[in-house]
C-alpha cells in the first residue's frame, strides 16, 4: 500500500475528514475494549463493590479473591472446585486434538494436491462440505457411536470427535498452501529416487512451518473455544472449560457472584488471547485462509 | 561412462509386461483412508442418519418406526420452533448486514494510511478468538439492567434511562445481535483489509488519472473488485448465525421463556432434554437445508472458478 | 550411456488421446530434441519416459531392456525441469546429492560427486546457498549438476530454458551443447522454441496432436519438411506459403506469381505436378530464398528475378527483412540492409526456388516427393 495515493491530501476540509476518521476508529476500539476492561474491573472488584457501584467505578483496593475462587473453589452445578479442573480437560483435549487433526490435514493436503489419483478431487469437494454442515446433524448419530466404542463422556471421546469435525479444516488449510508447491518438485524426487513418505517427511514438511502455524493456532483456537461438542458429549469430570464457565455462570445456587463470573470468564479465553497476541499475524491468515482465495 | 553404485537399483527390477502393482502406488489412497471413511461414515453417514431419525417416531431412544413427514408437521406447528426461526431471520438478517458495514466500514478507514493501524486491527478482532461463551458471559454482564449498562446511565445522572432488552422478550433478539456483532465484526473488517491490500495498485493509480475523487475510487472502482470478498463474507456469516448456540446458551439460555431461542438451541433442547429425538433430527435437518441452500452455490462457482483459472 | 526405444506409445485420458502412438529410437549418445506446439503432447511424453505417467500402450525401452512398467526411480533417468524444481529447504549441496542418498551412495563418494559437478558447472562457489538465494542462471546450473551428478543412463530435459532472459538463454543453449560434446551422454530434450531445437539436436521430432510428424537432422527438418505444418513451424521468420497455379509451359508444370508483373517460375521436381496443372498448390519458400539480385547467381537454372511492391520494412542489423505481396499473400524476404527499399516503391527481388517445396493447400501434404 505504499505508493496508493488514496490519503495524500492535507487542505483544510481533509484535515477535519481525518479527524473524525480517527474519531470513529477510536470509538470502535472503545466498544471493542469495553467489555473486556469491564470484566477485568469487575473481577477485581469485591461482592459489595459489585452491587453498589457501576460498571466503570473503579475498585477500591485490588481484590484477587474472585480470581482464586473462580480458579479454585467455585461451584460448577453441585461441585464447588472451581474452574481449574475443567481447565486442564480443555488441555487434556486440546493438545492431542490439535496434534492429530493437524498431522492428518498435513498428510491429506500432500496427497490431494501433489499426488493426485481419480476422485481425489471429488473427495476434497465432498470433504469441504463437511467444513460446513451444522453440527446438529451428527450430534446424536456421533453420541450413539461415542456409547458403542466406549469412549462416551470422556476426553479421548471429545479427542476423536474434534480430530474427525477437524481433519476437513486442517485438509482445505494444507491443500491450499501445497497447491501453491509446483508438482515438479515431486517428479524431481521421485526420479532421484525419493518415496511417497521421504519426499512428504524431506522436502515438503520443511517448507511447511507457516501453515503448520496456522492450522495448529486455528484448530487449538476452535477446540479451546468449542461448547456444543463439549456439552453434547462430556461426562461430569470431562467437561471442557467453556462447559463449566456456562455452568458456573447460570448455577442458580446462592447468590450471584459476577465478579467470580468474570474471572473465571478471563480465565476460560485467556489461552486463546495469549496465542492471539503472541501469533495474531498467523491466527489472521487462518481466518481469510479459508475465505479469500489465493 | 563407468558404472555408478547408484545405478545398482535399476539391475534388480524385472523387466516384463507385468502390471505395476506395488504398495508404493497405493500409498497415496491408503493413507487418504482413514479420512475418507471418517468423512463417509461421519459426515455423510450421520446426516442420512439423522435424516432417517426425522422421519421416525424416536422420542427418548431411536426408533425405528417410520412416520413419514409426522415430525416436520409437528415441528412446524410448534410456537417454540418458529419462534426460534422467526429470531434467526431477525438475527440473522441484523447481524450480517451491521458486520458487513461495520467490517467494510472499518477496513476502508484503516486503509487510510492510519497511524497505529496494527493496534487498531488487533483490537478489532481480538473477539475472534474468544469463544462464545466468554463473549455471552460478558455481555449478560454489561446488558442485565440492575448492574449493567442501564445502571451506569442512571447513576450518570440520565434518571429515565432505560435498557432492559435481555429481560423484554420482545427486544432479548438485539442482545444476541449486539454480542455477535462485538464478536464477529473484525473478522469482516479483516477480510476486507486483505481485500483491500490485495487491489492492484495500478488500477488505483488509473483512476486517479482518469481524475475519480477517492470516494468514487472505492466506490467504483475497489469495492466493486472485492465481490468475492463480499460473497465469503456473507457465506461465512450466515454459516455462524445458523449455527450459534453457545452465545445463546451463555447470554439468555434462550430465556426470558423461548423469547430467545435459535434453532441450534430448539434442537439441542429438544434432542437432548425433551427426549423429541424425532422432531430434534427433524429441525437439525432443516438447518441443514438452510446451510446447503446457501452453501451449494457457493461453492460450486468457487471451484468452478478454480478450474477455470487453470 | 544407453539407447532409448519408444515403441507405439499411445496415452490417454478417458477418450482424449494425448499420444497417437509414437515410435523413436534414439541411439546412445545421441541428443534428441522434441518440439511443437503446446498441447501437442510432448510433455506427456516425456513424462511417459520418465515413468512419471503410465502409458496406455506400446513399449518403452532403456539399453533395450523394456522399463514399461518399472517405477521413475529405478528407471536410471534424471531430469530437468522447466522450474528447475530445486528442493527450497535444501543447499545446492544437498540438492545435488540428494538423488545419491536416496540410492544409498557413501558419504564420501559423494562429496567427490558434487566436486566433480560443480567444477563442471562452475557453481563451487554456490553449494552453500538456499535456491531462494541464487538468479535464474544459477538455478539452471543447479538443477542441471542435480541431474549430472546421478550420471543416469538418460537425461531428460524438459524446457529447461525457457524461464531464462533471452541473453542468459543463448549462452546456457551454447554451454548444454558443450556439456553434451564433453560427456556425450543420452539427451532427450524438450522445447518449444525451433532455435533450440535447431541448434541443439542431432536430430528432431516435430510433433503436433500427439504424432510425430518427422524425425530427422535439423537439416533435413529445415529444408525438406514433410508437411506444412513442420515446415511452417521450423525456421523464422516463418518459410513463406504463396498458393500459385500450376501452368503448363511447353510440357514442364510451373508456377504464376502475380506481384508486380505476372510471371512462371520453374521449381525443381517438376514432374511430380504434371497431374495438377490448372490446380492451385502452396509454394514454401524460405526468406533468405528470396533476396535483392545477387550478381553471382544471376543465371542459374531456378533463379528469376522479378519486381514486387514493398510494403514495410524490418531492419534486423544483419539483414533487413522486406515485406511484400505476391499472389495476395504476406512474404518476407531476407535482404542485405544496404539495398534501397523504399515502402511503397517497387524494387526488383531475385527469387531461387532451387530449394522450394511445394505442398496441398487443403491437406497441407507435401506434394513434390
Amino acid at each position: 500500500m505504499k505508493n496508493n495515493p488514496v490519503a495524500r491530501k492535507t487542505s483544510g476540509v481533509s484535515k477535519v475528514l481525518r479527524i473524525a476518521l480517527y474519531t470513529v476508529l477510536l470509538a470502535m476500539a472503545f466498544f471493542y475494549l469495553m467489555p473486556l476492561v469491564i470484566m477485568l474491573i469487575t473481577s477485581l472488584k469485591d461482592s459489595e463493590e459489585v452491587r453498589n457501584g457501576t460498571l466503570l467505578s473503579l475498585p477500591a483496593y485490588l481484590h484477587f479473591d474472585s480470581w482464586t475462587k473462580a480458579w479454585s473453589g467455585a461451584c460448577t452445578g453441585s461441585t464447588c472446585t472451581g474452574i481449574s479442573p475443567y481447565f486442564l480437560n480443555s488441555f487434556k483435549i486440546v493438545i492431542p486434538a490439535v496434534a492429530i487433526s493437524t498431522l492428518l490435514g498435513a498428510i491429506n493436503g500432500y496427497v490431494i494436491s501433489l499426488w493426485k489419483f481419480r476422485g481425489s478431487d471429488l473427495f476434497f469437494a465432498a470433504l469441504l462440505l463437511g467444513c460446513f454442515i451444522p453440527f446438529q446433524v451428527v450430534l446424536l448419530p456421533m453420541a450413539q457411536t461415542l456409547g458403542w466404542l466406549g469412549i462416551a463422556s470422556s476426553t479421548t471421546g471429545l479427542v476423536f470427535v474434534h480430530v474427525v469435525y477437524g481433519v476437513a479444516f486442517t485438509t482445505l488449510f494444507f491443500r491450499n498452501f501445497y497447491q501453491s508447491i509446483p508438482g515438479e518438485l515431486v517428479k524431481a524426487a521421485r526420479l532421484d529416487g525419493a518415496g511417497f513418505f521421504t519426499i512428504f517427511y524431506r522436502i515438503i514438511l520443511p517448507v511447511s512451518t507457516p501453515i503448520i502455524v496456522v492450522t495448529v493456532i486455528w484448530q487449538f483456537t476452535q477446540i479451546w473455544n468449542d461448547f456444543l461438542f463439549g456439552v453434547a458429549f462430556s461426562g461430569f469430570d470431562s467437561q471442557p472449560v467453556t462447559v463449566a464457565l456456562n455452568n458456573l455462570v447460570n448455577t442458580s445456587f446462592g447468590g450471584k457472584e459476577y465478579n467470580v463470573d468474570m474471572a473465571a470468564a478471563i480465565i476460560a479465553a485467556l489461552p486463546t488471547i495469549v496465542v492471539y497476541v503472541l501469533a495474531g499475524k498467523y491466527f489472521v491468515r487462518g481466518l481469510t485462509a479459508g475465505a479469500v482465495k489465493g | 561412462m563407468n558404472t555408478n553404485t547408484a545405478n545398482s537399483g535399476s539391475k534388480k527390477t524385472q523387466s516384463g509386461r507385468s502390471a505395476r502393482f506395488s504398495l508404493a502406488d497405493w500409498m497415496p489412497k491408503i493413507v487418504l483412508a482413514p479420512t475418507m471413511i471418517i468423512a463417509i461414515v461421519c459426515i455423510y453417514g450421520y446426516m442420512i442418519w439423522s435424516a432417517v431419525l426425522s422421519f421416525t417416531n424416536s422420542r427418548m431412544l431411536p426408533s425405528y418406526k417410520f412416520v413419514g413427514w409426522d415430525q416436520y408437521e409437528r415441528l412446524f406447528n410448534n410456537d417454540r420452533w418458529m419462534v426460534a426461526l422467526t429470531n434467526l431471520g431477525i438475527f440473522g438478517s441484523l447481524f450480517i448486514l451491521i458486520c458487513l458495514f461495520l467490517g467494510i466500514m472499518l477496513a476502508i478507514f484503516l486503509d487510510q494510511k492510519i497511524r497505529a493501524e496494527g493496534a487498531l486491527r488487533t483490537i478489532y478482532l481480538y473477539p475472534m478468538a474468544i469463544s462464545f461463551i466468554v463473549t455471552g458471559t460478558a455481555w449478560k454482564w454489561l446488558l442485565n439492567p440492575t448492574n449493567g449498562i442501564q445502571k451506569l446511565m442512571i447513576d450518570m445522572g440520565f434518571e429515565n434511562f432505560k435498557f432492559d432488552w435481555l429481560t423484554n422478550p420482545d427486544m432479548v433478539v438485539y442482545c444476541l445481535v449486539i454480542a455477535a456483532v462485538w464478536q464477529a465484526s473484525g473478522f469482516v473488517m479483516a477480510l476486507f483489509l486483505a481485500g483491500l491490500r490485495g487491489v492492484d495498485g495500478d488500477l488505483i493509480k488509473a483512476a486517479h488519472l482518469d481524475g475519480a475523487s477517492t470516494f468514487t475510487t472505492y466506490r467504483r472502482i475497489i469495492l466493486p473488485s472485492l465481490k468475492p470478498v463480499f460473497f465469503s463474507a456473507l457465506v461465512i456469516l450466515s454459516h455462524i448465525a445458523i449455527k450459534s448456540f453457545d452465545l445463546v446458551q451463555a447470554l439468555t439460555n434462550g430465556g426470558p421463556g423461548y423469547a430467545s431461542d435459535l434453532p441450534a438451541n430448539f434442537m439441542y433442547t429438544y434432542t437432548f432434554t425433551r427426549s423429541q429425538i424425532g422432531m430434534g433430527s427433524a429441525s437439525a435437518m432443516v438447518m441443514l437445508g438452510c446451510i446447503l441452500a446457501i452453501l451449494v452455490p457457493y461453492l460450486y462457482s468457487e471451484l468452478r472458478g478454480e478450474k477455470n483459472e487453470k | 550411456m544407453a539407447n532409448l526405444t519408444i515403441d507405439n506409445v499411445k496415452k490417454s485420458y478417458g477418450k482424449t488421446e494425448i499420444l497417437k502412438g509414437i515410435n523413436i529410437s534414439i541411439e546412445a549418445g545421441e541428443f534428441l530434441i522434441l518440439v511443437g506446439p503446446s498441447g501437442c503432447g510432448k510433455s506427456t511424453l516425456m513424462n511417459s519416459i520418465a515413468g512419471l505417467e503410465d502409458v496406455t500402450e506400446g513399449r518403452i525401452l532403456i539399453d533395450d531392456k523394456d522399463v514399461t512398467y518399472t517405477s521413475p526411480k529405478d528407471r536410471d533417468i534424471a531430469m530437468v525441469f522447466q522450474s528447475y524444481a530445486l528442493y527450497p529447504n535444501m543447499t545446492v549441496e544437498q540438492n545435488i546429492s540428494f538423488g545419491l542418498e536416496m540410492r544409498k551412495v557413501p558419504k564420501a563418494d559423494r562429496d567427490v560427486e558434487i566436486q566433480r559437478v560443480a567444477e563442471l558447472l562452475q557453481i563451487s562457489h554456490l553449494l552453500d546457498r538456499k535456491p531462494a538465494q541464487l538468479s535464474g542462471g544459477q538455478r539452471q546450473r543447479v538443477a542441471m549438476g542435480r541431474a549430472l551428478a546421478r550420471r543416469p543412463q538418460l537425461y531428460l530435459f524438459d524446457e529447461p530454458l525457457s524461464n531464462l532472459d533471452a541473453k542468459l538463454r543463448v549462452e546456457m543453449r551454447t554451454e548444454i551443447k558443450k556439456l553434451h560434446k564433453k560427456l556425450g551422454t543420452t539427451i532427450v530434450y524438450v522445447t518449444h522454441d525451433q532455435i533450440e531445437a535447431m541448434t541443439l539436436a542431432d536430430r528432431i521430432a516435430v510433433m503436433k496432436d500427439g504424432e510425430v510428424q518427422q524425425l530427422g537432422t535439423p537439416q533435413e527438418i529445415y529444408d525438406n519438411p514433410a508437411n506444412l505444418f513442420v515446415a511452417g513451424f521450423m525456421g523464422s521468420p516463418a518459410m513463406n506459403f504463396i498458393p500459385a497455379k500450376v501452368v503448363d509451359q511447353n510440357g514442364t508444370p510451373m508456377l504464376e506469381l502475380a506481384a508486380n508483373t505476372t510471371t512462371a517460375i520453374p521449381f525443381p521436381r517438376p514432374e511430380s505436378l504434371k497431374s495438377r496443372i490448372g490446380e492451385t498448390v502452396l509454394l514454401g519458400l524460405r526468406p533468405e530464398m528470396i533476396t535483392e539480385p545477387q550478381p553471382h547467381k544471376e543465371g542459374q537454372e531456378f533463379v528469376m528475378t522479378t519486381g514486387v511492391e514493398v510494403e514495410v520494412t524490418e531492419p534486423m542489423g544483419a539483414d533487413t527483412m522486406i515485406i511484400t505481396r505476391i499472389n495476395d499473400a504476406e512474404i518476407n524476404c531476407r535482404s542485405n540492409p544496404s539495398y534501397l527499399a523504399e515502402p511503397g516503391s517497387v524494387i526488383d527481388m531475385m527469387f531461387d526456388t532451387s530449394k522450394a517445396v511445394i505442398f496441398e493447400p487443403k491437406t497441407g501434404h507435401r506434394l513434390d516427393i
